[in-house]
């Protein structure tokens, strides 16, 4: 529990920088390399080094380095909707599986 | 055979396989548990043969209506063992036009029942999903509102976290 609690301050002040922000929103559209994230921004490659260590930091993000390119997205297993969606959809299930139990012995109750 | 988007769930129900069965593929008997209350369930349909119908109407208090509801397909029967149907397809195999929403994930169910020692009956529900190429179109979807969204689901998630607490 506390640990999720650090995990979600991480996650908020990560996204409580404009810079960050932006680069968020790039990779909301898909992966992308170091050099691209820089691209678009007035900073210098390592002040955008720092900021994506505090994202990866927060969880938000992963990067995988291949040869001299480092390759970075979001990490949707954090947040991802799928996975939520089927979360809900597993309680929806277990619930109608409790109310069939339920029925089961409401019909055996009857026989007695 | 689950992959990373199926669901499965077991359980040992407390009474005998062939009540289970009865319980399960009866209209008149699943029309009384299919439904989270306060919802309803006041039609409904199983053919319990390859291309039989399966269709239910949900309707709620607060004007929740399912109308007729869209037919899925009865795929395998085995009296007492087995019962695979998909909301994927409709009555004898014809593919269902995927509507909004959850409508647009069909899902096919894979439900198994075993006898177990005591008069009990082991049951095993798979629920399958669409694979993952499918899944990821739609997470791209959300993510496309770019971090408003990644925002939201942290919110959410707070909100949850809060509850937990």
């Amino acid at each position: 529990m506390l640990n999720d609690l650090a995990a979600l301050d991480r996650a908020f002040s990560a996204l409580a920088d404009p810079v960050r922000r932006g680069m968020l929103a790039r990779l909301s559209r898909g992966p992308a390399s170091v050099s691209e994230l820089a691209g678009p921004l007035p900073i210098s490659l390592p002040a955008v080094m720092q900021h994506l260590k505090l994202l990866e930091a927060s969880g938000l993000v992963a990067s995988r380095k291949k040869g001299r390119v480092r390759t970075v997205h979001l990490e949707r297993d954090a947040l991802g909707q799928a996975e939520r969606w089927l979360a809900r959809r597993r309680e929806e299930l277990e619930a109608q599986l409790d109310r069939f139990e339920n029925y089961l012995e409401t019909l055996q109750d009857g026989e007695k | 055979m689950a992959g990373d988007h199926d669901l499965v769930l077991e359980r040992t129900l407390n009474a005998p396989i062939d009540l289970v069965w009865e319980a399960y593929t009866k209209p008149e008997h699943l029309k009384r548990w299919f439904a989270p209350r306060p919802y309803e369930i006041t039609e409904l349909e199983l053919d319990l043969r390859p291309g039989g119908i399966f269709r239910f109407r949900m309707v709620g208090p607060d004007g929740f209506d399912t109308g007729h509801g869209t037919p899925g397909c009865v795929l395998e029967v085995i009296d007492r063992k087995k019962l695979t149907w998909t909301s994927a397809l409709g009555p004898e195999f014809r593919p269902n036009e995927m509507g909004e929403g959850c409508e647009s994930f069909p899902m096919t169910a894979v439900v198994t029942f075993e006898d177990a020692s005591g008069g009990r009956t082991a049951y095993k529900a798979v629920a399958l999903h669409k694979d993952a190429a499918d899944r990821d179109t739609h997470e791209k979807m959300g993510f496309h509102d770019g971090w408003g969204t990644v925002a939201t689901q942290l919110e959410e998630l707070a909100a949850t976290l809060a509850v937990k607490a």
